[in-house]
């Protein structure tokens, strides 16, 4: 036999006795690891969330006032739902928020490709635009609904004054008080904060495109529309999928806006699901009928969500290919 | 006195087995090189001697100890990565100490050391610098540096001169054999890279799909290769492998032609066996126009389809039972495509196949 | 028209354009800001004053109450309150997202991806939404106008995201520096905290400045849980100026600003690393 042939022997005891069971342990430690790590984010997100999203779809189910705390025990099925459902102010908030968020999703993509776009063509001080770019987005929402109540103002506002002084009008316009006009003015303040998110992420993908693509397009005779059509949008698409991702996370966030510039109003017409469940909830105290509406809010957020961030790894996957 | 031996070393991946029970000794301060195609189980094993990976079943042991379930830092070994995994956030001569320090060195051994290290290296010039500031030699041997400085059991290197360029992956393939010559360890060397393989190693092990093909010297690996997988992946341009079938002490070619079995596989052959022939290109010269004299051969015709000059030598494509293979020309003149040669193939070194098996026919 | 003529119309024309959308941009912020330090007859007056004659301090000294004029809203308290339920539970926030960072960045494990997107939804409950269970529950618990039940709350809300962007910094690393910190004698633990910590600390800086501004913004959550001193928070102290009569404009103003301040100067301490978070984070899954 080869003299150099390591002669088999067990692993010396200070490193424990080698029985089948640790054996199992020492060998499934990797398996366990990721367990152990993830543990504390799960059961914050259990005690935090998901225990009193079952509280509430258990509320849901009852006709619970908080002015009358022995009314949680009496279950009634589905009626709240069968009431939203058959109720025309509800009808009209789900609308109108699915619209509000169709309006303000879509403008700030397009306005966030086209500042991507311009700030990608300029050639010098992108830093200190991108840093500009950024001021909407540390700006708590209720602060931008503050500031633009500030400014929408039909008395004082900057705008007015604005337009009053230039002689474009020589009437206060009611922007807050007439119903589309405040319609308009919240959707311009949401669009004010998150059109930066679209922009940043985009122009991250811009900067991150690389140039041999966009040369071979050009030697194939792409116009400069073809060329953004087939070689630019397809590969900062992931970058708008990011946004979109983000973005929907915290969509509610307007709730923050409107709750201060209109608070629903005028007579209704600014009223979206979630100023609607603050007021059934708190305001009128009506907590069953408030979950269920919450409910229903919680279950379109995560389709949204859930929406994008398939797509999300969709594009990756197809980025992957590319590289 | 540190060899290292794997016995029945089992890996599997929840249910997908990739490494199947392979048996390899590796003796005291021997330079061994797994090599084979990507995925086919040689860094996972590298790995598994690292400790970097579990492994599913058998035993792992370097020098007399079994290290199965020693996590990495038990096992003194030291390992250069494929991407040499420099601290980019320490300076060279952080990075070389790194180790040291961890193991609670002194200041003053740990400064020596890294000088000698330095030293071997030449890297004495660079230890102020961050790893950003180096070119790709110079992490190559910051890296090495690393591994030599704890005075491991073993070195293990995985793919270690894949991200380098062509000139500079050949220099440090020669200051990687020096430096094993001057610091006598076991090394362990991973590489997709045949060069590479014969070049550094004592011995060759051959890996495909999980499975050890083949151990032993380059000489032997690219001589007497055990079967058609180890004969095409070894040496460059690959072996010519054509299937034919035994007739009458003849391999006779789907085309009908025939050639005679070499004498010394005479014995190894049975009437009728389907065979696969095998000849490497340096063996299947012009006439006048090879390199050495064998002892048996057999002359063929053949038509040069595509001639590419390559200095010293000429690679010649042609036709041959209706598949490619490839000659060579040494010392050669002009060939123009279509030109009709007569070829010397020499039978010493032609090898023969089993058709089904893969196998060499050679007993050994 | 000439071809350079051209080309300098279309760079006044970009420019233009630009200058614009940063004027859109800046401009309602900063016009906030403005009157903060203006006078509230000035803010009110008609006709409009437009170059401020007076910048004064007084609104700031009138909400914290100093000065001979005082407003009858505890800033300061809130202030606190902010600076405690922020701090704090980005702090956990981020001990919490970096060990599940962490995990999905280096290890395999079964469903990781349903885990990880299960995670995400989680976070996309409407903070009015999860309020009202939440409400119920923590006035069973005693939670309710506490600094401990907002905290709670924003380590959840901010965990998700947390983790995201942890997990992309992590993946930027790559696996073999703390391979070959444990083949140089370190523990995992070890290799953790002298290899891949010290390379991934600006990228969880971001992330923490991230969880602070989502826990310092915060409203509609904190406008429930909250009632008094003990634990409203600044955006809930907002609401305070227009829940009287008539609108302190002035007053509301100043205090835009003390919730702006510390939210500026965070973001753009940390601002390359914010971006090259969220993309990395998000695309080179």
């Amino acid at each position: 036999m080869n003299p150099a042939r390591p002669v088999m022997r067990a692993a010396p005891p200070n490193d424990g006795f080698v029985t089948p069971v640790t054996r199992f342990f020492k060998r499934n430690q990797t398996a366990l690891t990721p367990v152990l790590l993830l543990s504390p984010a799960l059961l914050t997100m259990l005690f935090v969330v998901a225990i009193p999203l079952a509280f509430s779809l258990y509320t849901s189910l009852t006709p619970y006032r908080l002015t009358r705390p022995e009314s949680i025990e009496i279950f009634v099925g589905a009626r709240n739902y069968m009431r939203l459902l058959s109720n025309d102010d509800f009808w009209e908030a789900f609308l109108r928020t699915i619209l509000f968020l169709a309006i303000a999703l879509n403008v700030e993509f397009v306005l966030g490709l086209g500042i991507a776009l311009l700030i990608n063509k300029i050639t010098w001080g992108q830093r200190t635009l991108r840093t500009i770019m950024m001021f909407p987005m540390m700006f708590s929402p209720i602060l931008v609904g503050f500031q633009f109540k500030f400014i929408f103002n039909d008395n004082i506002g900057i705008l007015n004054n604005a337009l009053q002084s230039l002689g474009i009008t020589d009437r206060a316009i009611p922007w807050l008080v007439d119903g589309k006009l405040a319609m308009f003015s919240i959707i311009f303040a949401e669009v004010w904060m998150s059109t930066s998110v679209f922009a940043i992420l985009l122009l991250a993908g811009l900067f991150a495109m690389p140039r041999d693509p966009l040369e071979a397009a050009k030697v194939d005779g792409c116009n400069a529309w073809q060329t953004f059509r087939h070689i630019t949008l397809p590969f900062i698409m992931p970058f708008a999928f990011i946004a979109m991702t983000i973005r929907s996370l915290d969509v509610a966030r307007a709730y923050d806006i409107v709750a201060v510039m209109t608070d629903g109003g005028p007579a209704g017409r600014t009223e979206l699901l979630w100023t609607m469940i603050a007021r059934v909830g708190y305001e009128n105290a009506r907590m069953g009928q408030a979950n269920a509406m919450a409910y229903i809010s919680t279950i379109l957020s995560i389709a949204f969500t859930y929406y994008f961030f398939t797509k999300l790894v969709a594009a990756r996957r197809y980025m992957g290919g590319a590289e | 006195m540190a060899g290292i031996s794997l016995q029945n070393v089992v890996k599997k991946y929840g249910r997908l087995e990739v490494v199947h029970g392979i048996n390899l000794d590796i003796e005291h301060n021997e330079f061994v090189v797994l090599v084979g195609p990507s995925g086919c189980g040689k860094s996972t094993t590298l790995r598994m001697i690292a400790g970097l990976e579990d492994i599913s079943d058998g035993d792992i042991a370097i020098g007399d100890q079994v290290v199965n379930d020693l996590p990495p830092r038990k096992r003194n070994i030291s390992m250069v990565f494929q991407n040499y995994a420099l601290y980019p956030h320490m300076n060279v001569r952080e990075n070389l100490g790194f180790g040291l320090k961890i193991a609670g060195q002194s200041k003053d051994a740990i400064e020596q050391r890294v000088q000698e290290a330095a030293d071997i290296l030449g890297l004495s010039e660079l230890l102020e610098r961050i790893p950003a500031e180096l070119s790709g030699g110079q992490r190559q041997r910051v890296a090495m540096g690393r591994a030599i400085v704890r005075h491991p059991e073993a070195f293990l290197f995985d793919e270690p001169l894949s991200n380098l360029d062509a000139k500079l992956r050949v220099q440090m393939r020669t200051e990687i054999k020096k430096l094993h010559n001057k610091v006598k360890t076991t090394v362990v060397y991973v590489t997709h890279d045949q060069v590479e393989a014969m070049t550094l190693a004592d011995r060759i092990v051959v890996m495909k799909d999980g499975y050890i093909e083949q151990v032993g010297t380059p000489m032997e690996v690219f001589s007497h290769p055990v079967n058609t997988f180890v004969a095409s992946f070894i040496g460059s341009p690959p072996m010519n492998l054509i299937p034919a079938r035994i007739t009458s002490g003849m391999a006779e070619f789907r085309d009908g032609k025939k050639i005679p079995v070499p004498s010394r596989l005479a014995e190894d052959v049975t009437e009728g066996q389907e065979i696969i022939f095998g000849i490497r290109p340096d063996d299947l010269t012009p006439i006048g126009h090879g390199i050495h004299e064998a002892r048996e051969t057999t002359d063929i015709d053949l038509t040069v389809d595509l001639a590419e000059l390559l200095g010293t030598e000429t690679l010649l494509y042609t036709s041959f039972a209706g598949q490619e293979v490839q000659g060579k020309m040494f010392d050669p003149r002009n060939v123009t495509p279509g030109e009709t040669l007569t070829f010397r193939l020499s039978l010493d070194k032609a090898h023969i196949f089993d058709a089904a098996s893969g196998q060499s026919v050679r007993r050994l | 028209m000439s071809r350079d003529l051209k080309k300098r119309l279309r760079a006044a024309g970009l420019w233009v354009t630009t200058f614009v959308l940063m004027v859109i941009m800046c401009v309602p912020g900063l016009w906030v800001v403005l009157s903060g330090f203006r006078p509230n007859r000035e803010i009110l007056a008609k006709p409009p004053v437009w170059v401020p004659e007076e910048l004064t301090l007084s609104n700031f000294g009138k909400i914290f109450g100093f000065g001979a004029e005082q407003v009858a809203i505890p800033v300061l308290s809130y202030f606190w309150n902010s600076m405690v339920i922020a701090m704090t539970s980005t702090l956990i926030a981020l001990i919490i997202g970096m060990a599940g960072g962490y995990a999905f960045a280096r290890f395999r494990f079964r469903f990781k991806n349903a885990w990880f997107l299960g995670l995400m939804l989680f976070r996309a409950v409407p903070g009015i939404a999860l309020s009202l269970p939440v409400f119920m529950l923590w006035s069973r618990l005693g939670l309710i106008d506490t600094q401990m039940g907002l905290i709670i709350v924003y380590v959840s809300l901010n965990v998700p995201f947390t983790i995201w962007l942890i997990d992309g910094f992590f993946r930027q690393i790559p696996m073999s520096l703390s391979e070959a910190a444990q083949v140089d004698g370190c523990t995992r633990w070890q290799a953790f905290w002298k290899i891949e910590f010290p390379l991934a600390r600006s990228g969880i800086a971001a992330a923490g400045v991230f969880a602070f501004l989502t826990s310092w913004n915060e409203f509609a959550l904190a406008s429930q849980l909250t009632r008094s001193t003990d634990s409203k928070t600044l955006p809930v102290g907002l609401m305070d100026f227009t829940a009287q009569f008539t609108i302190d404009w002035a007053g509301m103003c100043a205090m835009a600003v003390i919730i702006i301040v510390p939210a500026l100067i965070l973001t753009f301490l940390v601002q390359k690393h914010l971006i090259a978070g969220l993309t990395f984070g998000g695309v080179k899954g």
